[in-house]
């Protein structure tokens, strides 16, 4: 147990570290959803009339429909940076230490995912935090209540991320990934618009965004923001969890790491 | 004496390569074993499957009594230092080592302590909270080994560990390394394609496309084939093996 304890310390340490030395990584995290919400949103507002939907009780903001989405934009965007930062690692060498330990893979990757929720966290805090005096408020129990939702969803979306920095063989190939999946999942969810908007445009398009893992995983944050608990969304949530956790530690396990054939 | 590294029939291919051919081998405690090969010689494939960073595909590898499938307990008392840099550059040294310790069960407190003193020996003391990015590649090396250390391990595996040092930061880290192994009594094996950094009573595997070849001391297999440097007897075995 000792052992397991400070190797769970030992890769948040790490992480946090990276964290607090790589200031640019904190700000382009947090640059991208602002962006969205302070310019984006602004022009967005007139063209899109939003109902009265759940978890709303009255008609709302376009800034306020879409902050749990750019949540899950840090959330999302930040599971590919790790991941991205362990190709590197794994290009450059240095996985190699975390691979041939004695302390089973699958434990130490469930660590790395979540030492990255926990950087996740401290970005989506402070991106309320500014939401919060840019006039999207919501009651304080929410923003502790958010916290281990934020948590999980950040998992989910890290075992997604290593999943498929699993099957990448080289670095250069990310880009690729960018385009055919991460703006994919993200446009196709209901981070930007209700569904509903795009239902009345397009059902196929429909049909995709409701079974997007994203767009539950947006909406989980939406409601528990507005303080509405559902449990299938939970259920949801926690098959997501497994599926995407058992799809990382799948794809690291047969994982081969380069080595020169010497 | 009681053998600490047990190689037994290993193959391995990638794809349909065969790059390793039924190799065996055996350490025993307090030696400083070298496997000597020329480039794809097999060497790091023999590494990482030792380590665990690639499966085993035939034979066996039996490190400290323990069976590499039981891997929590063989791959405990195993220290590694890779052929390619593996520090964080960004951290400092002593959060380098605090990260490594941490891996390895130990508290901050704990990893300073067990490489106390090491860290003179290598002469580390002074960079411990130095950028990694801004340290020289000897100097860096010597970090890599000090982390091998952490956890005071039985058995120390270096992959090429001197390539691309100036030949003074080689002869250093080779000294350091075989006087581990004269005070600690901790078996080492040294992979390497230099044929200079070994010593008459040195315990040698020299690997050949894959095969060992010749499985002896070096002045043993010096006698053997009636030369007088292992540089000639291995290019007499490449001859034999065209």
């Amino acid at each position: 147990m000792k052992a397991l304890y400070y190797c769970t310390l030992g890769i948040i340490y790490k992480e946090l570290l990276r964290f607090v030395k790589q200031k640019s990584r904190f700000f382009s995290a947090l640059v991208r959803p602002l962006l969205w919400l302070f310019i984006f949103s602004v022009g967005f507002k007139m063209a899109l009339g939003l109902a009265i939907i759940p978890p709303y009780e009255t008609y709302i903001t376009y800034e306020t429909y879409i902050v749990p989405g750019l949540i899950g934009m840090i959330l999302l965007f930040n599971g590919m940076q790790s991941s991205l930062t362990m190709l590197f690692d794994r290009e450059m060498g240095s996985m190699k230490i975390l691979l041939s330990s004695h302390i089973s893979r699958n434990y130490l990757l469930f660590c790395k995912m979540l030492a990255t929720a926990i950087v996740s966290c401290i970005q989506s805090i402070t991106f309320l935090i500014i939401a919060y005096f840019y006039g999207v408020e919501m009651e304080l129990i929410a923003y502790v209540l958010v916290l281990p939702v934020i948590l999980f969803s950040s998992i989910i979306l890290n075992a997604f991320a290593l999943f498929i920095s699993s099957v990448i063989k080289q670095l250069e190939n990310f880009a690729a990934v960018m385009n055919f999946v991460i703006f994919p999942m993200f446009f196709l969810s209901s981070a930007l618009y209700p569904l509903w908007k795009i239902k009345d445009s397009s059902l196929l398009l429909y049909n995709l965004s409701s079974y997007n893992p994203f767009t539950h995983i947006v909406e989980f944050i939406r409601f528990t923001l507005y303080l509405k608990f559902d449990y299938s969304s939970l259920f949801i949530m926690i098959f997501l969890f497994i599926v995407s956790l058992s799809l990382a530690f799948i794809g690291y396990e047969l994982k081969k790491i380069p080595s020169s054939k010497s | 004496m009681k053998t600490i590294l047990e190689i037994k029939n290993i193959s391995y291919a990638y794809k349909r390569d065969l790059v390793l051919n039924k190799v065996s081998f055996c350490i025993k405690q307090g030696e400083f074993f070298v496997l000597l090969g020329l480039n794809a010689a097999g060497k790091s494939t023999l590494f990482s499957l030792i380590t665990r960073l690639l499966s085993l595909q035939e034979g066996e590898i039996i490190i400290n009594d323990y069976n590499l499938k039981n891997y929590k307990k063989a791959l405990l008392s195993i220290g590694t230092v890779f052929q390619e840099a593996s520090l964080d550059l960004d951290l400092s040294v002593r959060q380098n080592l605090y990260f490594y310790g941490c891996l390895k069960g130990l508290s901050f407190k704990e990893t300073l302590v067990s490489i106390e003193e090491e860290l003179d020996k290598l002469e580390l003391r002074e960079f411990l909270d130095v950028n990694v990015r801004t340290l020289n590649g000897g100097h860096r090396r010597r970090v890599e080994i000090l982390r091998a250390l952490i956890n005071k391990p039985s058995f120390l595996l270096l992959d090429e560990a001197t390539v691309g040092l100036d030949v003074k930061a080689r002869f250093d880290i080779l000294a350091y390394i075989r006087s581990l192994v004269k005070e600690k009594k901790i078996s080492v094996l040294w992979i390497t394609h230099l044929f200079d950094e070994l010593e008459p009573n040195d315990a040698l595997a020299i690997i050949h496309k894959g095969e060992i070849v010749e499985n002896s001391s070096l002045k043993n297999i010096i006698k053997k084939y009636n030369k007088n440097t292992v540089h000639e007897v291995f290019e007499q075995l490449s001859k034999d093996t065209k």
